[in-house]
């Protein structure tokens, strides 16, 4: 048994994977962006005394974490189209699988996000706040002036390293049928008959971007770890 | 200025303050002193509402720190505290530790906030460290710039924990200058400290704690005259031995 390698559909459909790419890449900032965001809300719901908002916090990580994430974008992709249709009188032709997906991974991520910023804000000794406090800040304009800066700065590389696992999961949403940058080459795999070539093509794409986004992580550790 | 009256607390059966009385007049200066685990930290922590306490009253100025309808903010901002470990932010530059409050919380201006910040750094002696962070200061600098971000919002009196407990040895003094300094200028002073030199030369009056109780409350010459309980001839007899 002998394969033949045929690399030849590929350079022709470079424009249309491009295309997939930039739909992962969509998804990948706007779940970062969403993540970290309603991450931060929820970390600072889960530390507050108000126990209601921790219960809702931990409730919510913990079913996140809970269930794989395929599921959660199949979902997204079956529920959120015809609420988001329902609620802005959208045309049922309009496409929303994007917008959905976006929401499911934003959703999601923020779970893990939530986590990591909870043990960067954990990471900042209690007397920065005690000390906030006697000057006479609000416990918000402590959060924000003193306790999150700090812990950001703590938390960079632990975020990187979170934004190149989601940017990885985005091919999930294969699901969805997005034609995202795994969907585009699993396409023109299955039309061209080539879909080893394709998905090895696309997995060396994966490795490279990762490989050398985390190399630029563990450099920027190695500079802050000498500040 | 300040008043503790019958003040206790406890964590869980842990009792940390027992029926703590005492009292802070304008312009006095009162030491805090008795040995590690007896509650002086604490105490002085509840006078600004750092510390939450169950029983007893405590009244700064006339307001009362432990009813719920007082803001504590507001009223924090006008009692200055230094830590044991300074906790100055270490995120941001000398200038912009000593003005953040003053700018955010008093309604300062920016100009206004760094010249007032710049003026007590050139008298702790730290002008010329203005521009740099908390990181590259020594400890007894890092404590003198404390004690002049707490300066510079005009505090109508300052609680000091044990503000030298964390310095090496040749800094403390640097840091108890500036105190002695603040101290003769007629600042009203509550100070959780072990030195005893500074307690000779500036303090009103000494309290002594043990377990949680006040056990002596008097003038300095008769404290280090002749400490009515044995546990403070004990202490002192320890601390004053070399």
């Amino acid at each position: 048994m002998n394969y033949e390698f045929d690399w030849s559909s590929i350079p022709g459909s470079l424009p249309f994977l491009w295309e997939g790419m930039k739909i992962s890449l969509e998804i990948t900032a706007i779940a970062v962006v969403v993540g970290i965001v309603w991450g931060t809300l929820l970390a600072m719901m889960r530390l507050s005394p108000v126990k209601p908002l921790s219960w809702f916090a931990a409730g919510y990580v913990n079913l996140f974490r809970a269930i794989p994430l395929v599921m959660v974008l199949l979902w997204f992709f079956l529920i959120v189209p015809q609420v988001l249709r329902g609620a802005f009188n959208l045309d049922p032709n309009t496409d929303v699988r994007l917008t959905s997906a976006m929401i499911g991974f934003a959703l999601f991520e923020s779970a893990y996000y939530s986590e990591i910023i909870r043990a960067g804000i954990q990471s900042v000794p209690k007397g920065q706040v005690a000390a906030a406090s006697a000057l006479g800040m609000s416990y918000a304009q402590a959060m924000r002036l003193v306790v999150l800066p700090q812990a950001f700065r703590n938390m960079v590389p632990l975020l990187l390293t979170q934004a190149i696992v989601l940017f990885q999961d985005t091919s999930l949403v294969y699901v969805s049928a997005l034609a995202d940058f795994f969907g585009a080459a699993y396409k023109v795999g299955d039309r061209d008959g080539r879909l080893v070539e394709l998905l090895l093509f696309a997995g060396a794409v994966y490795f490279v971007l990762c490989f050398s986004l985390s190399q630029v992580v563990r450099r920027l550790q190695k500079r802050m770890a000498t500040v | 200025m300040i008043t503790i009256d019958k003040v206790s607390k406890h964590y869980g059966s842990f009792q940390v303050l027992t029926d703590c009385t005492t009292q802070v007049k304008k312009g006095e200066v009162v030491v805090v002193c008795g040995p590690s685990g007896s509650g002086k930290s604490t105490l002085i922590k509840c006078v600004n509402g750092l510390e939450p306490f169950q029983a007893g009253a405590i009244t700064v100025d006339g307001i009362s720190v432990g009813d719920p309808k007082t803001n504590l903010s507001k009223l924090r901002s006008r009692v200055g505290m230094v830590f044991q470990h300074f906790e100055l932010f270490p995120h941001m530059s000398i200038t912009d530790n000593l003005s953040i409050a003053q700018v955010k919380v008093l309604g300062r201006s920016k100009d206004e906030a760094r010249d007032k910040g710049l003026k007590l750094l050139d008298r702790v002696g730290l002008k010329a460290h203005a521009d740099k962070f908390p990181g590259q200061l020594s400890g007894g600098q890092q404590q003198r710039v404390a004690i002049a971000r707490a300066l510079a919002m005009d505090p109508i009196c300052m609680l000091f924990d044990e503000p030298t407990s964390a310095l090496d040895p040749e800094m403390i003094n640097e840091v108890l200058d500036v105190m002695v300094e603040l101290a003769q200028e007629g600042m009203t002073m509550m100070c959780v400290t072990h030195e005893m030199g500074f307690a000779r030369k500036v303090a009103n009056r000494v309290i002594f704690m043990d377990q949680g109780r006040i056990v002596e409350d008097d003038a300095k010459d008769a404290f280090f005259g002749a400490p009515r309980s044995e546990r403070a001839r004990q202490f002192l007899a320890k601390i004053l031995q070399h």
